[in-house]
């Protein structure tokens, strides 16, 4: 880590396999996901993490790496300050259209007379043990997707082609990717020989008060307002696949309770953070509002 | 005089008169007799010559002359004779032009002459010789108007005889007999009028002849029953408003009146004023706006209040300012714009409009898809629910059409949202799903002792009952008592629910509860039961306050007080429909007891009850009742239900959970009941206080009961069927799908039913759109057989596998390599070369020396549309122009030989149409685009007017090609005309669903847009030309590209037009339509 300070503001950079979480996540399971994933990590099993956007995926792997990295200090501390590192480095990795296999593995610079190679996260991650999350995945162009696969059988290895190297995975590695089976589009469907290397855990919408807790916790609101909002994620997601393509996120619920944590009325904060950010259909619109507005006064 | 002074006077001019006619004579001889006491004898004489004078005159004169003489003992009575010579004077200037005129006059004139005066005299001659003509006919029509005339003028003044005169004047130019029929029924016509409406209908009258004269007969006729309709005070205006029309419009002016009449019938007379100031207003803009705005009116009041017209006219009247198209469709109720100010300005709210919304809001409450109708459906299924009340039958909820409590439309869509969570809390909170066997939450279970008590009673043999419902309402003896406890409790234990689940309607859901208790009937007088279920009523609406109790009674207080106790406990956020069973069983017990006499006592007798009186009463024991005095005098009266509470509707819980089983029957989910027969179902519906059958249907029970059960089975087979068509979502204001009606007779067939969408129409006069103008209908083609596809494939080999290799080159080419960029995948080897050749010679090099593919994936839509009009059933050979004769003019022979070759060549194949050559096009399209992969539909257009635009699914956009779509384009054919405005919004409401990169439109006619109406009139081509633009505009507004081509080798001339900005290609020779339109789509896509 390099503490940087510019003018009167201090800000901490992390090479990115060194970043690790400081502090336990919040994180309320919902069914056994959490023993399974510490079965999957122990039996180095990759990962698929299913579910719609906003389910609690990433907090799930930020609070899973925080867990697995408590009892084994797997990457020694580097720093100088004596930062005690606690968890287990987790390198996330948005996918998207454009991403490419060197984006993920590494890639020449100029650098002088002469180009130097420069590691991308995946070989970062690879080489120092670290949990490697792709967000996402389906997103990232086809030829990625290539990468993964040796990775994620018995052989555990990285091959580089551009360096005529191939790298062995450290022992605490373990491949996670996510993958929202909402968008039915045949293009944006996972291949089956991918899918079939990996373990899935499926994320859904939590039940109403396990949701009403989340949202309480993380929007540091009352219960009953917590309570009212999850009640209305349930009601809305009764229009999935009915005039609204996905259901509302915990995340959505969550912003909700923040605007009215800061005194928005409940109607209003509804209006803007569920109703005009899930469609743009008018008529749903009207019937999410009057959704909202039997629920809240 | 002396007698035999007399006698030689007469004798000479009867001399004289002989020869004219025998009957001269005796007619003079009878006059004479008359006038003589009445002149001296110079008088005589002179009156006398006067005749003999006039009999001379001319040929048939003499005529004349008789009724002279037959007229003039009345005449000189009444003029005297110095007015007399004036008189006979005009008499003699009429037989100059006819003597049958001059006859006519003087044998009117006695009859006339008491009604009009003798300084009107002239006038009314010179009426009767305006419509002299000099022709026969016209002399007819003028003696007409004399011999008429005492009857005329015995109504009419002679101002408003000037007018009707020149108005059959005017009608003579067009027809003799028409003129004298109006001439004829003038009078009876004209007499009930009063005297200011008559001359105001002649005037309309006269000014409707100078142009609309063909309606000027039955604007007589029936003109004024029609004014009838007008408040007497109104008619006047009215009728100059009808002749501005006229004067200024000519045609139609009579229509106009009629319908304009028609329309104020329906209004409230005391209106007629106002709203013919306001339509006056429009004349000077547009006399044909007024007359619309009258006719509208009674549409516009049921949406609007009366006090919004106002407002609705100033805005169409700016409109009419602007422009007169925009203006006169406006008040017509033609236009977008219309429609919208009229939406505004509503305060009610229609079912149609927000079905949708509480559709979805429903659905989100419960989970289910519960469907949103008109309660008039409900009635109509003849199943048990007759009041147009909100309901339920478990599957979907029934609404009222309209709303319109308030004065305010946020108010009145509240009223739906109150009654449609009502009935949502009944799917939402399971009343339906009540199980007798199971466990309520908050009371003890009763139920099953009490059964087994009653079993003991019973002998065996029971029929066993078909629902829980059943079996629990089994357990009264009093039903209709449990019914109504039953919902009395239910509705208030959902209520409670609801209240708690949903914060944000409390304050809807207490208004209307308000509402509904200040509409309650008073409590005084009613029968002690019944007054005490008011009073419960009351409890469960909140309404605590309002109890009422005779004072006679005291001792039943406590009573009262329990059942309001367990009303509470049912109340409670915890309680089940189980629960709310368990309370009607003890409310039974608590009050099924009570005699339902009315009390004696007086008004005063009944007292306020308040939550204190109550405490303060006295314990009841747990023997309550039994032995407790009950000894109240009266009258015992029978039991009558409560009046029901609006806002909560029908509530028929045994016959919804026989539906519900019934339903889960046929699809198998439970075994069946032993069958299910007529005495059975006729056993459960005389038990039932839930359908009176009686109610339904006149006749006997047997029959009756037969009835509802077909209509029963009718109903389940109908949603199954709703079930196996998943409902689509389309855009909610345009395009909105209604699903037909089927007979009963196609019920077995299960036709699929057709859809209907409907669309608005562009009017380019008045620069808005018709609102929903257009009904599409859209059917699936029939199926011939997959042969056809694949020998037209075969047939056109060469061109087939030229086209697939075209195609195959546009297959997605994944990646595209970009060059030169500052930041990328990989360097790329030549800039990085150029970049240390340039640094090293001291230059500054560009640093892009990166490459990256781009990812570039074809994702295109496509919906065909062929024009399936008539006119393809052309024969292509015909179509192309006969040039071919000319060519052979000059050699007969060659001629001869040549068409002899074509005949065979006929009989071998018949001859190609236009409709063949799209259908071979379009085998090569899909061909083509199943080899690329593109997402397409194939779809055909045809109709007849604007309610009936047949939309032709032959391939649907999700589908997947397979035999059926082969066999479907076998059987495409040519049907009527061709709308295509319409046909283009819904294809491109079809493509509109599918996001893909690329969307299009592909058009493909044999000629111009044209259809029944679709233009001023038959002749007119721009309206459709416009129509059709503005449709592909709307495509282009929504990102889809659109594409027409036209076989029609004159396309150019309209095409320009149609397709300003808009891509379009003109095939002159049809034969190349296959290779053509692959081309142009693979250019369209590249
Ligand atoms: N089970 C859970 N426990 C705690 N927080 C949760 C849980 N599920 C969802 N959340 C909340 O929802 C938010 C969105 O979840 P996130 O993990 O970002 O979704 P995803 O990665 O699936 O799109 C999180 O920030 C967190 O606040
Ligand atoms: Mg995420």
């Amino acid at each position: 880590m390099i503490e940087v300070q510019e003018s009167d503001e201090t800000y901490r950079q992390y090479a990115i396999e060194e970043y690790v979480l400081s502090q336990e996540p919040f994180y309320l399971p919902v069914t056994d996901e959490v023993e399974l994933f510490n079965a999957a990590y122990e039996q180095k099993i990759p990962v698929l993490l299913k579910g719609p956007t906003g389910s609690g995926k990433t907090r799930f792997i930020e609070y899973m790496a925080f867990k697995l990295g408590r009892p084994l200090t797997i990457i020694k501390d580097v720093t100088e300050g004596g930062d005690v590192k606690t968890g287990l480095p987790l390198v996330t990795v948005a996918c998207h259209e454009d991403l490419t296999a060197s984006d993920l593995v590494g890639r020449y610079l100029l650098e002088g007379e002469s180009t130097r190679w420069i590691d991308g996260p995946l070989t970062r991650a690879v080489k120092v043990g670290a949990i490697c999350y792709l967000d996402e995945v389906v997103e990232a162009r086809k030829d990625t997707t290539v990468l993964i696969h040796p990775l994620t059988d018995h052989r555990r290895i990285l091959p580089i082609e551009k360096l005529g190297q191939i790298v062995e995975a450290r022992n605490g590695f373990l491949l996670v990717i996510s993958y929202n089976p909402g968008y039915q589009s045949a293009l944006k469907d996972l291949k089956h020989s991918t899918r079939q290397r990996f373990m899935a855990i499926e994320f859904g919408y939590p039940p109403r008060e396990l949701e009403a807790k989340i949202i309480q916790h993380e929007a540091d609101i009352s219960a009953s307002v917590a309570t009212e909002l999850a009640k209305l994620g349930e009601k809305v997601r009764h229009l999935k696949e009915h005039g609204l393509a996905e259901g509302v996120s915990t995340r959505l619920l969550i912003y909700a309770g923040r605007l009215i944590q800061k005194g928005i009325t409940p109607r209003r904060a509804c209006q803007v953070a569920i109703v005009w950010a899930l469609t743009d259909d008018r008529d749903v619109q009207r019937s999410i509002e009057e959704v909202v507005s039997s629920i809240f006064e | 005089m002396s007698s035999s002074d007399y006698r030689r006077v007469y004798s000479k001019f009867e001399k004289q008169l002989a020869p004219f006619s025998t009957a001269l004579v005796s007619e003079f001889r009878r006059s004479a007799e008359a006038v003589s006491p009445l002149l001296s004898r110079e008088e005589l004489v002179q009156w006398a010559e006067e005749g003999l004078e006039l009999a001379r005159q001319s040929w048939r004169s003499w005529e004349a002359a008789g009724e002279y003489f037959r007229a003039s003992p009345q005449v000189l009575e009444m003029l005297g004779f110095a007015g007399f010579g004036r008189w006979s004077q005009h008499g003699r200037d009429l037989a100059e032009l006819s003597s049958a005129l001059s006859a006519a006059y003087f044998r009117a004139s006695p009859g006339t002459l008491s009604n009009v005066s003798f300084a009107r005299l002239p006038d009314w001659v010179d009426l009767g010789r305006q419509l002299y003509k000099g022709t026969w006919r016209s002399a007819s029509l003028a003696v007409q108007f004399f011999d008429g005339s005492p009857n005329l003028f015995a109504n009419l003044s002679l101002e408003d005889a000037r007018v009707l005169v020149r108005f059959v004047d005017s009608l003579c130019d067009r027809s003799y007999d028409l003129a004298a029929h109006c001439l004829s029924i003038a009078p009876q016509v004209l007499t009930p009028l009063s005297g200011e409406d008559r001359a105001a209908f002649l005037r309309f009258a006269e000014a409707l002849a100078s142009t609309g004269w063909a309606d000027a007969r039955a604007y007589l006729e029936k003109g004024p029953a029609l004014l009838a309709h007008i408040h007497s005070s109104q008619r006047v205006r009215f009728l100059g408003l009808a002749r501005d029309l006229a004067r200024r419009e000519g045609r139609q002016a009579f229509g106009y009146f009629a319908e304009a009449a028609r329309a104020l019938n329906q209004v409230d007379d005391e209106l007629h004023g106002y709203l013919l100031a306001q339509a006056e207003d429009l004349v000077p803009l547009s006399a044909v706006a007024a007359m619309e705005f009258l006719k509208s009116v009674p549409r516009v009041l049921e949406r609007v209040r009366v006090e919004e017209v106002g407002n609705w006219h100033s805005e169409g009247f700016q409109l009419l300012d602007a422009s007169l198209e925009g203006g006169e469709a406006y008040f017509r109720l033609e236009s977008a714009r219309g429609e919208e100010v009229l939406e505004s300005l509503s305060s009610r709210v229609d079912l149609n409009r927000v079905g949708e919304i509480l559709r979805m809001y429903c659905k989100a409450l419960t989970g289910d898809d519960v469907a949103i109708h008109s309660a008039e459906t409900l009635a109509e299924k003849g199943i048990g629910w007759v009041d147009e009340a909100p309901s339920t039958e478990g599957t979907a909820i029934f609404l009222p059409p309209t709303v319109e409590q308030y004065h305010d439309k946020t108010e009145n869509f509240g009223v739906y949202k109150v009654y449609s969570t009502h009935q949502a809390a009944h799917l939402e909170f399971g009343t339906f799903l009540f199980n007798f066997e199971r466990e309520g939450h908050v009371f003890p279970n009763l139920r099953r002792e009490r059964e087994k008590g009653r079993a003991a009673g019973k002998e065996d043999g029971q029929r066993e009952p078909l629902t829980d419902m059943e079996r629990f309402f089994d357990l009264f003896e009093n039903r209709r008592l449990a019914a109504d406890l039953f919902a009395i409790v239910e509705d208030a234990r959902l209520d409670a629910l609801v209240e708690h689940e949903y914060p944000g309607i409390r304050a809807a859901y207490r208004r209307t509860q308000r509402v509904e208790l200040e509409s309650r009937p008073e409590v005084e007088g009613m029968p002690l039961l019944q007054a005490l279920i008011e009073n419960l009523v009351r409890v469960s609406l909140g309404g605590e306050d309002g109890l009422r109790w005779p004072a006679s009674a005291v001792q039943l207080v406590p009573l009262l007080r329990d059942a309001i106790d367990v009303m509470k406990t049912v109340r409670q956020p915890q309680a089940t429909v189980e629960d709310a069973a368990e309370a009607t069983l003890r409310l039974y017990d608590l009050i099924a007891q009570i005699p339902n006499v009315v009390s004696e006592m007086a008004e005063e007798d009944w007292q306020a009850l308040d939550e204190e009186s109550l405490q303060l009463m006295p314990m009841t024991g747990d023997s309550l009742g039994k032995d407790m005095d009950l000894q109240l005098q009266g009258q015992e009266m029978p039991y009558q239900s409560p009046q029901p509470v609006d806002f909560r509707g029908e509530f028929k819980p045994e016959l919804v959970q026989l539906l519900m089983r019934l339903r889960q029957e046929r699809q198998g989910q439970q075994p069946p009941l032993s069958p299910l027969s007529p005495e059975q179902l006729r056993a459960m519906l005389e038990k039932s206080v839930e359908v009176s059958i009686n109610d339904m249907v006149d006749g006997d029970l047997q029959q009756s009961s037969e009835l509802f059960l077909t209509n029963l089975m009718k109903e389940l087979t109908a949603q199954e069927q709703e079930k196996q068509q998943p409902v689509q979502r389309m855009p909610a204001k345009e395009g909105e799908p209604v699903s037909g009606f089927s007979t009963p007779d196609d019920e077995r067939e299960l036709p699929v039913e057709p859809k209907y969408f409907y669309y608005d129409e562009w009017d380019f006069r008045a620069g808005d759109y018709k609102p929903r103008w257009c009904r599409v209908v859209e059917y699936s083609v029939g199926e011939g057989v997959p042969q056809y596809f694949d020998q037209t494939l075969q047939k056109y080999a060469s061109l087939a596998g030229q086209t697939r290799r075209q195609f195959e080159m546009l297959r997605p080419e994944l990646f595209r390599k970009i060059k030169r960029l500052l930041d990328g995948e990989e360097f790329d080897l030549d800039a990085v070369v150029e970049f240390l050749v340039e640094r090293d010679a001291g230059q500054s090099p560009s640093g892009k020396v990166y490459w990256r593919r781009n990812k570039v994936e074809r994702d295109v839509a496509v919906a065909f549309l062929l024009d399936m009009s008539a006119s393809t059933d052309e024969e292509i050979a015909k179509h192309e122009r006969r040039y071919t004769q000319d060519e052979f003019d000059d050699d007969p022979r060659r001629y001869f030989s040549w068409w002899m070759a074509r005949r065979a060549q006929e009989l071998l194949s018949p001859p190609k149409r236009i409709i063949d050559v799209e259908k071979e096009s379009i085998v090569l399209v899909i061909r083509a685009l199943e080899t690329i992969g593109d997402t397409y539909g194939i779809y055909g257009f045809s109709g007849y007017g604007r309610e009936n635009v047949e939309f032709y699914v032959i391939k649907d956009m999700d589908e997947r090609f397979s035999d059926h779509v082969k066999k479907r384009i076998d059987k495409v054919a040519p049907v009527r005309s061709t709308r295509m405005g319409p046909a283009i919004r819904h294809a491109t409401s079809k493509l509109d669903t599918h996001d893909a990169k690329v969307r299009i439109l592909f058009l493909v006619s044999d000629g111009r847009p044209q259809d029944h109406g679709y233009g001023r009139d038959r002749t007119e081509k721009e309206y459709a030309i416009h129509d059709t633009h503005m449709a592909l505009v709307e495509a282009k507004r929504k990102g889809i590209v659109p594409f027409c081509l036209t076989v029609d080798r004159y396309g150019h001339d309209y095409l320009k037009q149609m397709c300003a900005d808009i891509g379009y290609a003109v095939v002159p020779d049809v034969e190349s339509l296959p290779s053509r339109i692959t081309t142009l789509y693979r250019r369209l896509t590249e």
